[in-house]
């Protein structure tokens, strides 16, 4: 334990350095910084003996409300109300039945807990964006309808997530009540205030629009707290809410990030990855095996007649993909061992299957299930250039 | 006897060799002349979209640095070549490239960014070479 400040300065030292490390290992070996930090967090945790400060669980758990901030704002609305139907249709049994698949199947052939396995639903049940949107750009696929209901389902699946999380655990006492108003108050008057508090503030080198996210993150994690519920839907709601006007001020969304990745996430992916024991990974490799295969075949059993009726030929595809998770995952499981509800085998089992659900799909879709390429920049060529300066066609 | 040729352009010393020869032969056969570069490396599982758009926006910046340097070579030697980005794996997004869109040459250098790689996994070209549906010619 960490308790005195040389102490705590001697932690700080050494996480700094894997954070450090974590962004060159990220660039040089192309893989994302997230699964990096967790690899890294674990060898800490087991080979080092790190364990997490007060502190450094703090920003973790402020860091998981901020990454459901930005993945609400990196719903693109226009997407979702164009492709509607198909995308709560795909994305609704995406995340419904691996839920209840892996909820019923950590309670009854497991003997979890009723709660611990409504984690293990929750956690399964996700689909990860990010990956989604690697991948797709790399296929070329973002503007196709394909790439377009593949993301407008997965929007609809984070929904279902978030929502789960924030309404399963919940112990009703008086505080929800100010924390369902405050969070709809923000919810709507936030995006109508934001034009405004930008216009007047926005541009410094303060930074108040940051702040002004921030002060409204605290908020809701403070009334959740209170409430005894979790703020991650209120969250994932307002980064929705404020997602178009986010989408005009570009700077603004970016430097959010800069500070998210810089200073905030790196905990919350190393304090996962610490929170994993190498012991319980050996001794259970069977078992994660086996709980990927429930998330993978629920996800199969969903999404694919879904997917085949309206997507057709890249049926296989959308369902490799919307079998993809990491972030909500991550952010569940967390939540889950936070809160006593699971112990420190289960988060161990859980994390391994959402971190093999963030590879194992990706690499199958893209191996054997490729749809057909598409440029993503056609520029003219200098003659075309030439017509249409001269006003020609 | 071609009549579309893609060149894989990639901004190093061996794809401007490549290019330089498609020039000729696009000017020998009056053939449509293409430069395609590949944005590679972006990160793989990633945690946040923003991780994948930043890295994207970069490359493609990029990418079209080195597509306009492209067609001021091909405009010094009277070609008019028309350019385009992909991403993806390099040789597998060049194969396929050249499937869709009808191509009947790929024109690559021996070596490109990832010589060092290529010693041991073997190269964008060598790869090129197995995969591709139609003729390719690797330049030295």
């Amino acid at each position: 334990m960490h308790g005195g400040s040389i102490l705590d300065l001697e932690f700080a030292l050494e996480v700094a350095v894997l954070v450090l490390l974590a962004s060159m290992l990220s660039r040089e070996l192309g893989v994302s910084i997230a699964i990096v930090e967790i690899l890294l967090g674990m060898a800490g945790g087991n080979l080092l003996d790190l364990e997490p400060t007060s502190w450094m669980l703090f920003l973790a758990s402020f860091a998981s409300i901020v990454l459901t901030f930005l993945a609400g704002v990196e719903v693109d609305v226009g997407i979702l109300r164009s492709k509607f139907k198909e995308s709560v249709a795909i994305g609704g049994i995406s995340f419904l039945l691996p839920f209840l698949g892996a909820w019923l199947f950590t309670y009854w052939v497991l003997d979890w807990t009723s709660d611990a396995s409504k984690i293990a639903g929750v956690a399964l049940s996700t689909t990860s964006l990010a990956v989604v949107y690697a991948v797709l750009v790399e296929t070329g696929l973002t503007n196709t309808t394909t790439g377009k209901v593949i993301m407008a389902a997965t929007f609809v699946t984070d929904f279902g997530t978030a929502a789960a999380l924030s309404i399963l655990f919940i112990s009703p006492t008086l505080w929800l009540i100010p924390f369902v108003v405050v969070s709809a108050l923000l919810i709507v008057g936030l995006p109508l205030l934001q034009p405004w508090f930008f216009g007047r503030y926005g541009n410094r080198v303060t930074e108040p629009e940051i702040k002004w996210v921030f002060v409204a993150l605290f908020l809701l994690m403070y009334l959740g707290d209170k409430a005894e519920s979790h703020a991650v839907l209120p969250a994932f709601l307002l980064g929705l809410a404020m997602s178009t006007s986010f989408a005009k001020y570009r700077t603004e969304q970016q430097r959010l990030r800069v500070v998210a990745f810089a200073l905030l996430t790196p905990f919350f992916f190393l304090k996962a990855g610490m929170s994993i024991s190498f012991s319980s990974l050996t001794a259970n490799a069977g078992l994660i095996g086996v709980l990927f295969g429930v998330k993978v075949a629920a996800k199969i059993a969903g999404v694919y007649p879904f997917a085949r009726r309206y997507l057709g030929q890249d049926a296989w595809y959308t369902t490799l993909l919307m079998s993809t998770g990491l972030t909500f995952g991550t952010i569940s499981t967390t939540y889950g061992l936070n809160a006593g509800i699971i112990d420190q085998d289960q988060f161990s089992i859980l994390l391994t299957v959402v971190i093999l659900t963030a590879v194992v799909p990706t690499l199958i879709a893209q191996r054997f299930c490729q749809p057909p390429l598409a440029g993503i920049a056609v520029a003219p060529s200098v003659q075309d250039q030439e017509l249409m300066a001269e006003g020609g066609d | 006897m071609f009549r579309k040729i893609l060149v894989a352009y990639d901004g190093s010393d061996g794809a401007k060799k490549a290019l330089n020869q498609a020039c000729e032969l696009s000017t020998v056969m009056q053939a449509e002349t293409w430069a395609v570069a590949v944005l590679e490396h972006l990160p793989k599982y990633a945690a946040t979209v923003g991780e994948v758009e930043e890295t994207q926006e970069q490359g493609r910046q990029y990418l079209g640095t080195i597509l306009v340097e492209a067609q001021s070579i091909a405009a010094a030697l009277q070609v008019d070549l028309r350019v385009d980005q992909a991403a993806g794996q390099a040789a597998q997004t060049m194969v396929r490239y050249a499937q869709e869109h009808g191509f009947d040459l790929i024109v690559v250098g021996h070596s490109g960014h990832s010589a060092v790689w290529g010693a041991f996994l073997g190269t964008t070209a060598d790869k090129i070479v197995r995969h591709a549906p139609c003729s390719v010619l690797v330049v030295r």
